[in-house]
């Protein structure tokens, strides 16, 4: 018999982490292979309530375990944030088109991500640093809106900044609004983009984090000089099926589960409500 | 192509004989209206051969309103559908490409397909809100039926489409071939038809669908008047033979996954709501401009073909009276003036 393509993988839930006040990290260990590229996204089941779709955040290298970083926003994530170790869930993919790292070969890479929006980075990010000697540099600006707002604390402010030892690799961090210890920038991460070490001409970025952000974020990679095929975008968009059949997820002709999650600005630029 | 005649009385006979071994539906009047029936032997006599399209859609008997899809159905039953007109068949067109993806391929769909003998109709009296010419299909079948049925002479002349429907037919010695002069009142008959429906669309300007591509400021779409008056309730998406949208609810019990498909339609305003809240199409106009341009921008793109094929069911069963061709003619105008 064909393989039925809305059959979940059994998980099994190792650890549910909290990231921020709004934002957890579920660690699941999938009871059959489940792999993926960065970028790609998977159906994550919690039953009897339903399902979401969301990129997965851990290593692409990672066979063990699945990490997904989710926000608390409805009825699904909110479920998903009550999980205990022990519970099983299910998780179907991976889907839709990754992050095309051959193409950022020889490349200066720059990595924007905004609060949640780091979740998807944060796979590419380990992806890069493990192939780190294809590209000329990496430049990762984070940002997000208060310092307790950041995800994978730990991370950022320390374990991935000691990688800035050994490979081209640079931080730009910012808050919208800073608090006493704060030591980074202060303000929008557009502000980030200012005054790039980076060749732009020969430069890709990528950008995920809220529809405002990904927004004014690539109007001002354009007004830098970024190419339109240049800007790789995340886009999220109501899902159910994820292999193109109920197309809820459609921008325009383009379906965000089969074409995307991952398009170029240039692909989006004249389909019908992008930025929703 | 085969074709042979039968008598209308010798045909009702021939289904008497089916109605014992296979669910057999096929549309009777209800007020006016063409509504499926089960055939029985109070019905059977009843059946309407010579109008046009029934109310519902042929995609209702292939893609039900709501099916379990994991696990996938065991058992689909063997049916008989008298009745769908050539609109419906290409509809089927469309569903045929959106369930099997080249990766992707519908657990149920398939199987309901081949349990399904289709005996399309020759539309003899379209209604005045049919279109099918418009939008490049004829108002009779030319494929995708297992046998067709043209009401001429008080019985039928019978099209063979495919070996299923061969065999639903057998040796049975009430089938004749078909004479020279009935085919040629066929032909006859169909071109009137055509030529009906052409005269039905004359007040409108559908041409050039193409221009519609890039049209989804809401500005375009809040100038026709009757726009404001749909009331999102999803007849137009319901009854169209190529709407497919839907929904996945999960009903699993623990870790028994359980995966139930049910329509959707693009006019609810919840259809692309996020959990946070925010959607592509917050307004009325957008979503009303969403269906079609789907119809004829995005399936064209993703499928190479219309996902329109002008059976005027989103025409006769909106609430809001509202005529998608007298939008398009105003909206494919306007675009002109731009």
């Amino acid at each position: 018999m064909e393989k039925n393509i809305y059959k979940p993988i059994k998980c099994e839930v190792l650890d549910n982490i909290k990231e921020s006040p709004t934002i957890n990290t579920i660690i699941l260990k999938p009871y059959e292979e489940f792999s993926f590229l960065a970028g790609q996204f998977a159906s994550f089941t919690v039953p009897g309530i339903g399902e979401a779709p969301f990129t997965p955040s851990s290593s692409p290298f990672d066979k063990e375990k699945l990490e997904f970083t989710v926000m608390k926003v409805g009825r699904v994530t909110e479920k998903i944030h009550q999980l205990k170790k022990g519970d099983i869930v299910g998780v179907r993919g991976p889907y839709g088109k990754p992050y095309p790292l051959e193409n950022f070969k020889g490349k200066d890479v720059l990595l924007v991500g905004g609060g949640v929006g780091l979740a998807p980075i944060r796979a590419l990010f380990l992806a890069l640093v493990e192939t780190y000697k294809n590209y000329n540099k990496i430049v990762f600006c984070c940002g997000a809106r208060t310092p307790q707002d950041y995800i994978y604390k730990e991370l950022i402010f320390d374990e991935w900044q000691k990688l800035c030892e050994k490979i081209p690799l640079s931080f730009r961090i910012t808050v919208d609004k800073k608090d006493e210890n704060w030591k980074y920038m202060e303000g929008v991460v557009t502000k980030t983009l200012d005054g790039l070490d980076m060749d732009i001409k020969n430069g890709v970025a990528i950008v995920c984090g809220p529809p405002i952000m990904m927004k004014f974020t690539t109007l001002k990679l354009l007004e830098i000089g970024f190419a339109e095929k240049d800007i790789y975008l995340s886009m999220e968009r109501k899902m159910y099926c994820a292999v193109g059949h109920c197309r809820h997820c459609m921008i325009g002709d383009l379906f965000v589960c089969k074409d995307g999650p991952v398009f170029t600005y240039e692909q989006l630029k004249d389909k019908p409500n992008i930025w929703a | 192509m085969e074709k042979l005649y039968i008598s209308l009385t010798d045909w009702i006979k021939f289904l008497r004989g089916k109605i014992e071994e296979r669910i057999i539906y096929a549309p009777i009047d209800n007020e006016g209206l063409l509504f499926y029936e089960i055939l029985n032997e109070g019905n059977i006599e009843k059946v309407v051969y010579n109008r046009a399209r029934p109310v519902e859609p042929l995609k209702l008997f292939l893609y039900p309103f709501k099916e379990r899809t994991y696990p996938e159905l065991e058992n689909i039953p063997q049916i008989v559908v008298i009745g769908p007109a050539s609109c419906d068949l290409k509809g089927t067109e469309i569903l045929d490409r959106v369930f099997k993806d080249s990766e992707f391929k519908d657990p149920n769909y398939f199987k309901r397909k081949e349990n399904t003998l289709i005996i399309s109709i020759d539309c003899k009296n379209p209604y005045k809100t049919c279109f099918c010419t418009v939008v490049g299909v004829r108002p009779y079948p030319e494929e995708n039926y297992d046998l067709n049925l043209s009401f001429i002479e008080n019985g039928f002349i019978i099209e063979i489409g495919s070996e299923k429907g061969r065999n639903f037919i057998g040796e049975d010695t009430r089938f004749y071939n078909v004479t020279e002069s009935q085919i040629k009142i066929l032909n006859e008959e169909r071109k009137n038809v055509i030529q009906k429906i052409e005269e039905i669309n004359e007040e409108y300007n559908l041409k050039n669908f193409e221009n519609l591509k890039g049209m989804f400021q809401k500005e375009y779409w809040e100038k026709p008047v009757d726009v404001k008056n749909c009331v999102s309730c999803g007849s137009c998406t319901s009854n169209c033979p190529t709407c497919v949208c839907f929904l996945l609810e999960d009903t699993s019990e623990k870790d028994a996954f359980k995966k139930v498909k049910v329509w959707d339609s693009c006019l609810f305003p919840g259809y692309a709501k996020m959990a946070s809240g925010e959607t592509p199409r917050p307004t009325l106009y957008e979503r009303y401009a969403n269906r079609l341009l789907c119809k004829y921008w995005y399936m064209k793109e993703n499928f190479g073909m219309f996902g329109c094929t002008g059976c005027g069911r989103c025409i006769s069963g909106c609430i809001g009276k509202i005529d998608k061709r007298k939008v398009l003619s105003e909206v494919l105008r306007e675009k002109l003036k731009v």
